[in-house]
């Protein structure tokens, strides 16, 4: 365990020190998307020969249905356009045999599907995936919103319950912004960087590979490295999911939403510091969102809006302890 | 249209005027009563529904007397004109509004008629009837996102409440 730590601090010197000349924001971002890319191409040549699945669909007026699908090419959202309109718009996410799936994945097998929207009688799962999605779209905007001399590293997105009422994404800001506190209108812009995400309406594609290629595509950080690992090893498949939105390159914790247009109102509220922690000084960014599906009145949106302005405290063994007593107790997550 | 009755004495209208004269309004909006206790729920023109209406609501109460009473029973033998739907009366529809004080009826209006003569047409049925609802049932849904992030609101203030004084 010591040598470990020892191991650690010294890698993290030697990244400190090869700061100097590391890779400009656009080379990282086009490495990560050209090793998507390539992974995503050797997936697909997996199934050189069209062979057909059956799946049957499960929902209200759906039962009974059965769709013959491409093995390894279909996707869930293929399946939707097979039916109406209002289920390709609608759904956010797949039930493949009782296992959420995100929309953008193709199917391997015949099975069972079940299209989850936001207006379902237990939307739980959909709803975190909502959440996790949202904290992602905030880690997309905040790697792009700041000038190419100020890097910006995303740390490990905390699993924040709906319940708490703001989505969190920990990052790591240049050391030269250590002294910066964002003003209001530094919120707003980085609040219209995600809503120009949201008019493009991107697809969040999903991918599942092996730890080697995720180490390949996040070869220029070091805390993604360890993240990578740290999935991979809890994960009884030993893979990890990869999401591509646009040209960002996520790691996620779990199914993310079909697209960023599924968001309508969205505001990032706050952006806190929470101390020096073990990669500089940690920073919470904040955020309220709500679907399109489920707007709310602007007076229900600003006290929604200026809770989720409250420190967001999650618990975990990493997260160093925010400088002040919280303000904002914790919540018991009852769902 | 009865508004008040103030209004219809100003204007020197009491009534609508239906039929050939108040013998056959009379005759008609039996037949439509007589309907709308077999069917339990009729489709008609507006004016005629809101006609029948308070006197479906009058014979209702009646019912609720007692198929003893002789007013009751007169009343049901003359509005019904189809005999078997006199114990019908008595012992289906006098029970289900015994808790009810007023209002046995709900009228909906449904697009006019196309192709006759456009009329306002109007539903006009009994509550408590076996037939799925004219209005869609309200769904409240606790677990839905904005839901979830309101009850996280009012816990956050009872919280902030119940701390301070």
């Amino acid at each position: 365990m010591a040598s470990r730590t020892v191991c650690r601090i010294f890698q993290r010197r030697f990244a400190s020190a090869a700061a100097a000349q590391r890779p400009s924001l656009a080379e990282v971002r086009s490495q990560r998307n050209a090793v998507f890319s390539r992974e995503q191409a050797r997936q697909r040549a997996l199934y050189p020969r069209i062979e057909k699945i059956e799946v049957s669909m499960q929902g209200p007026g759906l039962d009974g249905a059965l769709l013959v699908m491409n093995k390894g090419m279909s996707t869930p959202l293929s399946c939707a356009r097979h039916l109406t309109e209002h289920h390709v718009t609608n759904s956010a996410l797949a039930l493949v045999d009782g296992e959420p799936w995100p929309l953008h994945q193709p199917l391997t097998h015949s099975c069972s599907l079940t299209l989850l929207t936001f207006k379902d009688n237990d939307p739980t799962l959909v709803n975190e995936a909502y959440w996790r999605s949202c904290a992602a779209l905030l880690g997309q905007v905040l790697e792009t919103a700041f000038k190419d001399d100020y890097t910006v590293e995303l740390l490990r997105t905390p699993e924040v319950p709906v319940l708490s009422g703001a989505f969190c994404c920990d990052v790591v800001l240049d050391p030269h912004l250590d002294s910066w506190t964002p003003s209001e209108e530094s919120l707003r812009s980085l609040t219209r960087g995600a809503q120009q995400l949201i008019h493009q309406d991107l697809a969040w594609e999903p991918l599942e590979v092996a730890p080697s290629v995720a180490l390949e595509a996040f070869s220029h950080s070091r805390c993604k490295q360890e993240e990578v690992e740290q999935k991979a090893s809890q994960n009884p498949k030993g893979t990890v999911m990869l999401y591509r939105c646009g040209d960002h390159v996520l790691l996620s914790g779990g199914p993310l939403v079909a697209r960023t247009g599924l968001c309508s109102q969205y505001e990032v509220t706050a952006l806190h510091s929470l101390g020096q922690g073990s990669w500089g000084l940690h920073r919470r960014a904040q955020g309220l969102s709500l679907p399109l599906q489920l707007q709310a009145h602007h007076t229900v949106w600003r006290k929604l809006r200026q809770r989720a302005e409250k420190l967001v405290d999650v618990p975990g063994p990493e997260v160093a302890a925010p400088p002040s007593p919280p303000n904002s107790p914790q919540l018991p997550a009852s769902h | 249209m009865r508004l008040t009755l103030q209004m219809l004495i100003s204007h020197g209208r009491m009534a609508r005027r239906m039929g050939l004269g108040p013998r056959s309004r009379i005759d008609m909006l039996r037949n439509i009563l007589t309907g709308l206790v077999r069917h339990e729920r009729i489709e008609t023109t507006l004016a005629r529904a809101d006609e029948v209406r308070f006197y479906a609501e009058k014979l209702v109460d009646y019912a609720k007397k007692g198929d003893t009473d002789e007013k009751a029973m007169k009343m049901a033998s003359f509005w019904l004109t189809e005999k078997d739907l006199v114990p019908k009366l008595f012992k289906v529809l006098a029970p289900r509004f015994e808790n009810h004080s007023n209002s046995y009826t709900r009228l909906a209006r449904i697009p006019n008629r196309q192709n006759l003569d456009r009329a306002k047409m109007a539903v006009l049925e009994y509550k408590g009837n076996p037939f799925p609802p004219l209005y869609p049932a309200k769904k409240e849904n606790e677990l839905t996102l904005i839901n979830q992030l309101l009850k996280g609101y009012r816990e956050d203030r009872a919280q902030q409440l119940d701390t301070k004084p």
